[in-house]
């Protein structure tokens, strides 16, 4: 289990982090969502030593994460970072080497990891002669050469075009299945909805709201119901008790249920006056969640 | 889930690990090989150079016809007072001995020595075979004059040397020897200070080191690279001291083997120091900024101690018991370029030396503290200068 308990950092005047708290479990992926400026960089940067927490813990199996833990992690920073001049086999090599690894298993992984990364035949190459998006699979292979047990990842997919978006995917999967519990940042929320077991969003230096999309969704208030009823008159849904209408476009309506309402209460209404071609709970998707999410922090802060 | 393969590195394997990588990536450099090329060329063209000189200098040849013992006796000690080296050559006759003067076989001919009017050949007037001839002629003049007077001339008194600095010439040697050193000492502190700064703020402005932090601590990292770029320093000191003593050796440049190796070993001793002290100034001051253009702006006020302490060094080689090149051997940043000389010249006791030593090896002890505390601080700091107070009470 990897733990993030009560982070809080202040740079000045400015609090960043006010006790960000989340937890993620073996081969869980996590997806870290916030708007710019909310504090990921800043909790992962702690999670990695790199910043000091005014206060809180990040724990990985119970115990408070220390050099010897970082060792195991595999990090890729939001600024990316490789040596420009270096080859990049020679370069993941070193940076296994770092991670603990003997020189010759080194060698070894870092042939793998760039073979499996579509890098193969880049290896004498020096990583400022790549392209980006080459780089960017360079600095994958560099959080994953040392076959680490926990990866954090700040923002992993920005910059990569579809196909690299699908094989880091893969790549980040199969380590779950591995058993590593894999956060990463990002402000795709369509690929953290496909991806994430477990999502959370992060807001004005707090976790605003974190679980499955499943558990987002049903805590998520205002949950809508669609119907259409092409011959109903209109107003027909307002009379139904418990009931508020969002929207009204012809037969097209869009309802909020107060607490305790049936929605099968609203089905019979709508029968009653014809034709039902649509009756459906509406599920936020991952976007909406993040800005209900975030408005709702922001009007109270305000 | 760890492998067997995985342990846990300790410090020492770290800063092993970093300054591996330090040493393999730099000697693969092309500054650094041309820059190491440059002064192995350096230090050999000097002892061309000093071989050239000391050949042209201390021997003359001179041809003569109709001479004799007697002839060539007096022309040998008039060279001796002369400090030259005077061979004689006989020729038959006026042609051969004009031949030779002509194809440069001898630097002058000399015509009938005991004649009347004693005739010289040379291919320009005013060498110093135009000296020895004279005197030596005037001599034997002198010395037939007074036989045919009837004198006879008693061997004169043997003078009794009394030398007061029999060392005299062996200190102005290990002197200049000690001042090559001390050129080549200059030459890998400015080139390996700028590697360790270069390499802080690669790192720095690549953003790598904090893929390195996340697995190391920063003095650590400092002290790798430090340590691995000094061992190869030290390795090319070795080399060119290996080469220069060598040549010396070879050529005869110098008449006291002994002293000219204690001198080479003096100067690599204060190379290892010197460097202990701008590699650590370098660092500190290049992990302020973050791009390269930005690095001379915090590495000149070192640099400059640096080419002060080498205009002190000519200075001190010249006057090693003058009241500046005493002083600032003491000073710890100029000491290393400053004492060796003054040692050499043997104008420095033996705790003259141990205090300049003592100076040094604290003031790196704190500037290894201070230094390695703004590193940390400032290392994560990235855009613009970090102000140096900034760096000091940084907490990360």
């Amino acid at each position: 289990m990897l733990e993030i308990d009560g982070l809080y950092k202040a740079y000045g005047d400015n609090q960043v982090l006010e006790g960000v708290s989340f937890t993620v479990a073996p081969g869980q992926m996590f997806g870290f969502c916030g708007s710019n400026g909310a504090g990921k960089t800043t909790t992962m940067r702690i999670a990695m030593g790199l910043a000091r927490a005014d206060a809180g813990e990040v724990r990985w199996l119970g115990r408070s994460v220390d050099e010897a833990v970082r060792r195991r992690i595999g990090y890729m920073p939001e600024e990316r970072g490789l040596y420009p001049k270096m080859k990049v086999g020679e370069q993941l090599t070193y940076f296994a080497r770092l991670h603990g690894l003997d020189a010759a298993p080194a060698a070894r992984a870092a042939e793998t990891w760039a073979e499996r990364l579509g890098l193969g035949g880049r290896r004498g190459d020096r990583v400022e002669k790549l392209s980006l998006g080459n780089q960017q699979r360079v600095q994958l292979a560099a959080a994953l050469v040392s076959e680490p047990d926990v990866l954090i990842l700040d923002e992993p997919f920005s910059g990569l075009d579809p196909v690299g978006v699908d094989s880091l995917a893969e790549a980040l999967l199969e380590q779950c299945r591995r058993g590593v519990p894999v956060v990463f940042s990002s402000h795709q929320l369509d690929l953290v909805e496909r991806l994430c077991d477990a999502v959370g969003i992060l807001a004005r230096g707090k976790i605003v709201a974190s679980g499955t999309v499943e558990e987002l969704r049903s805590g998520a208030a205002g949950r809508q119901l669609r119907v259409v009823a092409p011959d109903a008159p209109p107003g027909w849904a307002a009379a139904v008790p418990g009931v508020r209408v969002v929207s009204e476009q012809r037969a097209d309506v869009v309802l909020e249920l107060g607490p305790g309402t049936d929605d099968q209460q609203v089905l019979a209404a709508a029968l009653a006056t014809g034709r039902v071609t649509h009756f459906a709970w509406r599920e936020p998707t991952l976007v909406e969640l993040f800005r209900g999410a975030v408005t709702d922090t922001r009007a109270v802060a305000a | 889930m760890t492998s067997t393969e995985i342990r846990p590195h300790t410090p020492a394997q770290l800063v092993r690990l970093v300054a591996g990588r330090e040493i393999s990536t730099r000697i693969r450099d092309k500054g650094f090989l041309i820059g190491s090329g440059v002064l192995i060329v350096l230090i050999l063209g000097m002892l061309v150079f000093q071989v050239a000189v000391n050949s042209g200098g201390n021997a003359t040849e001179l041809g003569v016809v109709g001479g004799s013992a007697a002839v060539t006796d007096a022309l040998q000690a008039q060279g001796k007072a002369l400090d030259t080296d005077v061979s004689v050559v006989d020729y038959d006759d006026e042609a051969a001995a004009r031949r030779a003067v002509e194809d440069g076989d001898v630097d002058a001919a000399l015509l009938s020595p005991s004649a009347a009017q004693p005739e010289l050949l040379v291919e320009k007037s005013g060498g110093t075979a135009e000296t020895v001839v004279q005197g030596a002629v005037q001599g034997m003049a002198v010395t037939q004059q007074l036989a045919d007077a009837g004198v006879q001339l008693q061997s004169p008194p043997q003078v009794d040397l009394v030398a007061l600095d029999p060392d005299a010439d062996a200190d102005t040697e290990a002197a200049i020897v000690a001042l090559v050193g001390v050129v080549v000492l200059y030459s890998l502190l400015i080139l390996f200070g700028q590697f360790v700064a270069q390499g802080v703020v690669e790192e720095k402005s690549s953003r790598v080191v904090e893929l390195l932090l996340a697995t190391m601590r920063p003095w650590q990292l400092l002290a790798g690279k430090v340590l691995g770029l000094g061992l190869l320093g030290l390795a090319q000191m070795l080399v060119i001291a290996v080469i220069g003593v060598a040549g010396a050796l070879a050529f005869d440049v110098v008449e006291l083997p002994g002293r000219l190796i204690g001198t080479v070993v003096t100067v690599i001793a204060w190379f290892v120091l010197g460097y202990a002290f701008y590699a650590s100034v370098f660092a500190a001051a290049a992990s302020l900024v973050s791009r390269q253009e930005d690095l001379a702006s915090v590495i000149t006020p070192a640099s400059l101690l640096l080419v002060v302490g080498f205009v002190i060094s000519i200075q001190a080689a010249q006057d090693p018991t003058g009241t500046l090149s005493t002083v600032t051997s003491f000073i710890p940043g100029l000491s290393p370029l400053v004492m060796p000389v003054r040692q050499a010249a043997g104008a420095a006791a033996w705790w003259e030396v141990v205090v300049a030593v003592v100076l040094m090896l604290v003031t790196i002890a704190v500037i290894v503290r201070v230094g390695g505390r703004i590193y940390s601080g400032a290392l994560l700091r990235t855009g613009g200068k970090v102000k140096l107070r900034d760096a000091m009470r940084a907490e990360r």
